[in-house]
Parts: C-alpha cells; structure tokens; sequence
C-alpha cells in the first residue's frame, strides 16, 4: 500500500485521525465555539473599545480614555437609570420569588380545572413581552384606562383615578407589575417541577416526625428546591437588571426619566443619539454587576455538575 | 365536603382569582381588536363588553393598509432560519461535549453556556457596526445571524444534559451492530433526545420571535421588520395610537407563538430542569 501514490497515506491518516473521537469532537464544537467569539466576543471587546473613544456613527473616534465614565457619572439622568434599574430588579425579583413560590404549590395539588388554568396561567410568559406590553400600554393609558375605570367601579380608586404612565410612582409601578406578570409564570412551573422531583415519602416522614408546615417548609422543601430556585433567581435577576422592552414600550422611560433604566439610556444615547462611545459606557456600567452574578450562578452550575 | 376536596376547592378559587387577574390583558386586546373606534373611545361606555356590535374593520384594515402580512413573514422567515442554525450548530457541540471524553468538554460546555448570560443589552451598540460592516444593515438577515448568538449557547447546554441521559449502552449496540458512530448518533441516539431537540428548537423560535432590541436597532424600514417590531412602532403615527389594530396585531402575532409554546411547555420545562440542571 505504501508503494501506491504518494499522497495515499497521508489521506489515510488524515482520516483516520479524523474518525477518531477527539479530533472529531474538537470538530463538533468548533462552529459553536466560532459563532460565539465573533458575535458575543468580538462585539463585546469592540464595545469596551468604544467607551474609551469619542467614537460616533459619522466618525472612528480616538481613544479619550475614561472621559466616557467620568461624563456619564455626572449626568443626572445616568443617575436616575442606576437608581430605576436597581429597584426595578430588586422589587420585582422579589415580587417574581414570593409569587412563584407560592403558585407552584398551589398547582402542586389536583384541582377542578386545573388543565385550561394551566394553560391560561402560562399565557404571560409564552407571549412576545413586546405584544402584552403594548396591551398594557392601551390598559393604562391616562384617559381610557381600563384599570382606573375598574379600580373607581370597586371603589379602590375615586375619579378621576390615576395618570398611571404620566407620574412618577404609578409608572414604576407598573413597569414592575408587567415585568413580574410576564416572569412569575415560568418561575412557578420551573419550582413546580423541583417540588415534583421531592419523594413525597420524605415530607411524610417529616409530618410524622412531627414537623409543622412551616417545618417542613423550611428544614426539607427549601433545602431541595433552593439550588433550583437560586440559579432561576440569579438568571431573572440578570435579564430583569439588562431588559429595556417593558419601559421602551410602556413609558419610553418617563415621565422625564423617572422611569428610565440603563439599557434603554444606553440606546437613546448610544443609538438614536448617535453617540457610540458614551452609550457603550452607559451599557459597560452594568457589567460588573453582571460579572459578579454570572460568577455566581456559573460557580453554583459547576458544584451541581460535580466539576 | 372532606378535607381534601374543601382544599381542592380552595386551590381552584385562589388559582382563578390570579388567572382572572393576569389572563385580562388578553381578553382586553380581543374585546378591543373586534370593537369599532366608536365604542372604544366613548367614555360613558362599559370598556368591559361591546356596546356596539363588533367588527372585523381593525383586521381588515390590518391586512389591506398595513404591511402586517409582511411582517409575519419576516417573522416566520427568522423563526424557521434561526431554529436550522441553532440545532446545525449546537447538536454537534452538545453531543461532542457530552459523550466523546474531550478533556474539559464540562469547563467548555460552561464557557459556551455563560454567553448566554451576556445580554443583548450589553452587545447591541458594537453589533450595529458589526452588521453594518457585514452589509446586513436593514435587513432581516442580520436577525438571522444575529439572534443564534442567544440561542446556540443554551441549545447547546440543553442537548448536553439530554445527551448525557442516552444510556451509553444503547449507542454501543448499535456500534457493536457495525453502525458507523454517525449512523449510531442518527439513528439511535437523536430519536432518543427528540424531546430535547424539540425543546432546543421551541428555545430557539421562541427567542427569534421574542426578540425586540435587536430588530429594533437593526431594522427600521417598514418592510423588512419582523411582527413584533412593525405592530408596536408603525401602527402609531406620531402621538396617535390605533389601539384596534394594535390590539388585534398583538392578537394573531401572539396567539399562534403562546398556543405553540403550549404544545411544548412540558418538554421545555423538562429540559431546563430535568436535562441540564439535574
């Protein structure tokens, strides 16, 4: 066999190195990997690149150093995103949390019409956020509101109700109701399923050991959903701090940026604004945040895999 | 009444209260795509029931003056690609990673699956140039090859955790049977992890047809945007909002992805927590 074309062994060899598993694998991966590193990677170098120059849409810019930051820093309106963005992510995770919880262990039991519930209950999160927001919009917008016209007939509210999107408090309000509408669904049934994986044998036997509720609530149910929970919370937490569709949509972050957040500032200035580089900053701000929970939600992902 | 049946009922009650309250909004955009302008913005009437009788007109004028046809095209045109690059691209990675003994095929399998924690949010003023620079500036093909980025990281995560639950044994008959490892990922073990590719393409669309800041920041011409962009930004014109064909454009854009996301619901929930955080 030798002795054929030159070229034959090396082939054969090129093949046979190929079928075998590791080569082959690294193979496998590779688009994966590629994809990632010029559509995630690359962009976000790119991005820390832009905040350090004065780059704009009509210009390459020159590298200006931390000017970006320092500039964003003083801006008021900056200061307002970080403040929103914050008690956005903290009081609808928290909202998100209590309410999941509580719903996955009341679908947990049999009920009458359990099914078209189901299917009603998950309507929020299967449809496109941009879509129900939109309804939301038309549901509080200031002189047909629905929800004030409802409110006042229940006499929770007298005339002529709440400008809901136009103040300060009630539009924050409601971006935190429709962002925890929107998540609840998907956290329930995310609980729900760790709740179903516990062997009911195990809060039994607790029961006759002579737990109470909250007993068993706490020293047995918690322990074995909490790492489900943890990394559930830990991704809403970074998608809620990152998200910008409820505001862009609901209230464009106003009234006079009493409702804006980092992401969509990021885009006024960054885009419509045409200002690359600062808007790249704006958006850079969260990052260490980010970093931080990713660390945390990676670090947790490992120990579960035994790694 | 028993004790078990007095909670049954008690959870019904509770669960319907909070349907009641969180399925609204759709029952307010139906009621409000089939009402006429008359009824919708007199102030004396019930907002709750027709006072007049209802209309297709909002619909219509949907199909007829809008480009909404267009969009759902758009929008089922992304679906579809963006579901073939993700499964082509991440079930040769997740297999690879989950069965072939490549030394730190786990730390990879986490790299890939930790940008999907990077969020567009954080991306989207780099990848303005990034697309421009492709010539994929105001196109639909820039959410083509843009939007896989959310969606391969954790299609490959998902097909990881399924994979790794196909018995070893099962693909070693087949091996054994003198199937070429290929004919024995073909036939054995993907008709084994369809749940989890079905799961992976539901992620896929469902992130294609969810997505807002991406088409947002890289369409803007009216014919080349997808559904859920061209219903919330052209059917307003300046301040005025046309909330019947607002409302009915949500409808039928929405209705058929959550009737879809239904169907499968379990097989996603089973591969978030049964596949990959097991």
């Amino acid at each position: 066999m030798a002795t054929l074309a030159r070229g034959v062994p090396v082939q054969r060899s090129l093949a046979h190195r190929l079928s075998a598993p590791r080569y082959l694998g690294y193979l496998l991966v590779l688009p994966a990997i590629v994809y990632v590193l010029a559509l995630i990677g690359f962009p976000l170098v790119l991005g820390v690149w832009y905040s350090l120059t004065n780059t704009t849409v009509a210009q390459p810019g020159t590298f200006v150093g931390l000017k970006n930051f320092v500039d964003v820093a003083k801006d008021p309106t900056f200061i307002l995103a970080v403040r929103n963005t914050l008690i956005i992510g903290i009081v609808a995770t928290a909202a998100k949390i209590t309410l999941s919880v509580a719903l996955a262990f009341l679908m947990l039991g049999a009920f009458p019409g359990r099914g078209i519930m189901r299917i009603l209950f998950v309507l929020p999160w299967t449809i496109p956020i941009a879509l129900s927001t939109i309804a939301y919009k038309w549901m509080f917008i200031s002189q047909y509101s629905v929800v004030n016209w409802m409110l006042i007939r229940i006499g929770l509210l007298s005339d002529p109700g709440i400008n809901w999107l136009g103040t300060a408090v009630p539009a924050m309000a409601a971006v935190i109701f429709v962002s925890t509408w929107r998540a609840v669904p998907f956290g329930a049934i995310t609980v729900l399923a760790g709740l179903t994986a516990i062997p009911t044998d195990v809060i039994e036997a607790a029961r006759i050991d002579g737990a109470g509720w909250w007993a068993r609530f706490t020293k047995v149910i918690v322990p074995i959903i909490a790492p489900i929970l943890f990394i559930a919370l830990l991704f809403d937490l970074i998608f809620t701090l990152t998200e910008l569709t409820v505001v862009f949509i609901l209230t464009g972050g106003g009234p006079v940026d009493q409702t804006q957040v980092l992401a969509n500032y990021a885009l006024q200035v960054g885009v419509n604004g045409t200002q690359l580089g600062q808007g790249a900053a704006i958006a850079l701000y969260m990052l260490p945040v980010l970093l931080v929970l990713t660390i945390m939600s990676l670090r947790h992902i490992a120990k579960r895999e035994g790694m | 009444m028993t004790h078990a049946q007095q909670g049954a009922w008690t959870r019904a009650v509770l669960m319907g209260i909070y349907v009641a309250i969180t399925a609204f909004p759709f029952y307010w955009m139906f009621i409000t795509a089939f009402k006429t302008n008359n009824d919708l913005y007199t102030l004396a009437n019930n907002p709750l029931w027709f006072n007049e009788l209802p209309t297709f007109g909002h619909i219509i004028y949907l199909f007829q003056n809008t480009r909404f046809s267009t969009w759902m095209l758009n929008s089922a045109i992304i679906g579809v690609c963006v579901v073939a690059i993700t499964l082509v691209i991440a079930t040769p990675a997740g297999y690879a990673l989950a069965r072939l003994d490549l030394p730190g095929a786990n730390q990879m399998g986490i790299a890939i699956f930790a940008t999907y924690l990077v969020p567009p949010s954080l991306l989207f003023i780099p990848l303005t140039r990034v697309v421009y620079f492709l010539g994929l500036n105001n196109t639909i093909w820039s959410l083509v090859v843009v939007l896989p980025t959310i969606s391969i990281p954790f299609a490959v995560w998902l097909l990881m955790g399924f994979f790794k639950n196909v018995p070893r044994e099962i693909e070693d008959a087949g091996l054994v049977d003198g199937c070429s490892r290929f004919q024995a990922v073909m036939q054995i073990v993907l008709p084994i992890s369809k749940a989890g590719l079905a799961a992976a393409g539901m992620f896929a669309f469902a992130i294609s047809l969810q997505a807002f800041l991406y088409p947002l920041v890289f369409t803007s011409s009216t014919s080349v945007k997808p559904v859920t962009l061209g219903v919330v930004t052209d059917l307003i014109r300046g301040d005025i909002y046309y909330w019947g064909e607002l409302m009915a454009g949500a409808l039928i854009a929405g209705l058929p992805v959550a009737i879809l996301f239904n169907v499968f619901l379990d097989d996603f929930v089973e591969g978030i927590t049964g596949g990959a955080f097991k």
